[in-house]
């Protein structure tokens, strides 16, 4: 097993060069690893114990792959699938493929380390691979928010360096267990690179304008994964020092409040999406423990989501009011919808009632206002109009078979929490998605409120880091 | 206590960088002000390495006592192939964005490509 683990963890990599080397062969390569990712999540799934390499000595260099990574890493394989299905027909060049590949391979590699400096580098190839497919059309725009997304993400890892360094220098080792004996200003840097990397909170600011105005299938894989793999280091250190996970519940719940408030006022429906996403990580981030199979399903229907807002015919919720919707699309964009919402018989409801289960007391209120809050975001998607007629958009079959992919997975990781189904939490979540939609149909929909986007700026984005990291410090010391 | 001064000058070329980044206008000047603030980084790496000594860690026929430290130098190579790579990356990206709209003051930039 070990000898296979580094065997899937460079593989990616020595199949984004082959592709170059053997272009016409780009989709096939690219999905066919694909296949190996989630053939190995399957296969660690069935492992009763984690897999801990030692890599370096004792200077604390290791990987370790256990549930919680294979959950993540299902999530990688199945959304890059995804992707790759949905460009099937797509003009795109094996460029594409080959820095999607490699995107894939450095995402997977942070859901298997267990150090602070090997994390830094799977970050930073992230960095790079998803610069380069969001820049992928070449305009100005594209060009812009993939500067703007790099710029922001170095400048975090920077300061997460020098908090790497501080562990060193307490522990003689880098491993994730050295935060413990670490000065308070180490937790707060590296916290705060993390924080900015997944988009949590404040320093997730940059999120919305990145995920929103990248191509459809851009944004399917960096709401579906790519932001994941920021929040991963956190989770795994909160599982290992019991001290931390007060403070990761804490921000779980703030992000979540922050996020869906946000959410809930937008009119425009990618970013909608992208500020659902911030709500959604702190979702992740408030029960530590069960974060997987939050996981899971939020990939799945983030991806799925952006997918289908792509072939709309107007991102403009006040537009799409006006005109119908094809049926099919319809149909997938309300199971999509009520997976999110925590509708039964979808796997969101499984990952909705037990994260709810594993919260503590204080937080438990707050989340389950901002389950009501998703249910008003996604209220908008289900009351659309709708009537039968093709798509203006031709839809092409790949675009099919990846939607049917995702939604298939939702219902099939039902399994993964049966006990979800008693009668508490059924009533439960039909009274949220319930209060929901009634509050989206009497109060949101006629309003329209229009929120600043002063804080989305590029130099605000920097400053706010600066003030994170006074928090976060503030918060480590009290 | 030459450490604790190193030190200081080490943070005070972070402070410095990320103080460019967001207060220089010009997108050519803010990725220069990143790259002062990565290297005050790899100097506070080059800094904890050198807290037990100063010799190259290489064992010769003479036998030193105070070997710096390799772990972070060798470390830190790695941030500063990725750190390079970037930056070049970044430059080429304003390059473009430079060429088809003739200005780098990235307020203007954001402005014309901010929906």
């Amino acid at each position: 097993m070990n000898t296979l683990t580094i065997a899937w963890i460079s593989l990616p990599f020595l199949i984004g060069f082959i592709i170059y080397l053997l272009p016409r062969l780009d989709k096939y390569l690219a999905l066919a690893t694909t296949i190996i990712s989630l053939a190995y999540s399957l296969l660690l799934f069935s492992q009763s114990s984690p897999i801990t390499l030692n890599l370096l000595d004792n200077y604390g260099v290791k990987l370790v792959a256990d549930q919680l990574s294979a959950y993540f890493i299902l999530t990688n394989a199945l959304v890059t699938m995804a992707v790759i299905l949905y460009n099937w027909e797509s003009s795109k060049t094996a460029f594409f493929y080959a820095q999607a590949i490699i995107l894939h391979g450095s995402i997977n590699s942070v859901f298997v380390c267990e150090d602070f400096i090997s994390v830094y580098v799977a970050l930073e190839v992230i960095s790079i691979a998803a610069f380069l497919v969001i820049a992928y059309p070449r305009s100005d725009r594209s060009l812009w928010v993939a500067l703007r997304y790099l710029f922001i993400s170095n400048v975090a890892m920077l300061f997460y360096l020098i908090g790497a360094v501080l562990v060193y220098k307490a522990n003689n080792s880098f491993a994730f267990a050295g935060l413990k004996g670490a000065p308070p200003e180490a937790l707060a840097l590296i916290f705060m690179g993390l924080l900015v990397k997944g988009g949590i909170f404040v320093s997730g600011l940059w999120l919305p304008m990145t995920h929103s105005e990248s191509e459809t299938s851009v944004s399917a894989l960096m709401s579906g994964v790519v932001v994941k793999a920021g929040i991963f280091p956190l989770l795994r250190c909160a599982l290992i020092l019991e001290d931390l996970d007060p403070l990761i519940r804490l921000l779980g719940v703030l992000t979540a409040i922050f996020g869906v408030s946000y959410a809930v006022f937008e009119k425009d429906s990618k970013r909608m999406l992208a500020f659902h996403t911030i709500s959604q990580l702190g979702f992740i981030l408030a029960a530590p423990v069960v974060s997987g199979f939050y996981t899971l399903t939020h990939g799945l229907v983030k991806s799925c989501l952006f997918l289908l807002a792509g072939v709309l015919p107007s991102r403009n919720f006040k537009e799409l009011q006006q005109q119908s919707i094809p049926n099919s699309l319809w149909i997938a964009l309300v199971v999509a919808s009520f997976s999110i919402s925590g509708f039964p018989l979808l796997s969101g409801f499984g990952a909705k009632a037990l994260t709810m289960k594993n919260l503590v007391p204080w937080q438990e209120i707050m989340i389950n206002l901002v389950a009501v809050g998703t249910a008003i975001s996604f209220a908008k998607f289900v009351f659309l109009p709708h009537a039968g007629g093709e798509s203006k958009q031709k839809l092409t079959i790949g675009f099919w078979i990846a939607i049917i992919l995702l939604l298939a997975t939702l219902f099939l990781s039902n399994a993964v929490y049966v006990e979800a189904y008693n009668l508490p939490n059924l009533i439960k979540a039909l009274a949220v998605i319930g209060a929901g939609w009634l509050l989206y149909l009497v109060v949101f929909k006629k309003l329209s409120l229009k929120l600043s986007r002063v804080w989305e700026q590029f130099d605000h984005l920097i400053g706010m880091m600066s003030i994170t990291l006074v928090l976060l410090f503030w918060i480590v010391l009290a | 206590m030459t450490i604790p001064l190193l030190e200081l000058f080490v943070f005070a070329t972070v402070l410095c960088g990320f103080l460019g980044i967001f207060l220089k206008k010009n997108l050519i000047m803010k990725i220069i002000a990143m790259d002062v603030m990565s290297t005050g980084v790899i100097a506070y790496y080059v800094v904890i390495s050198s807290r037990d000594g100063l010799f190259t860690p290489i064992l010769g026929t003479v036998r030193q006592q105070n070997y710096a430290d390799p772990v972070p130098q060798a470390v830190i190579l790695t941030a500063i192939v990725i750190g390079f790579s970037i930056q070049a990356l970044m430059l080429v990206g304003v390059m473009k964005l430079a060429k088809d709209n003739p200005t780098l003051d990235s307020a203007e930039i954001e402005k014309n490509n901010t929906p």
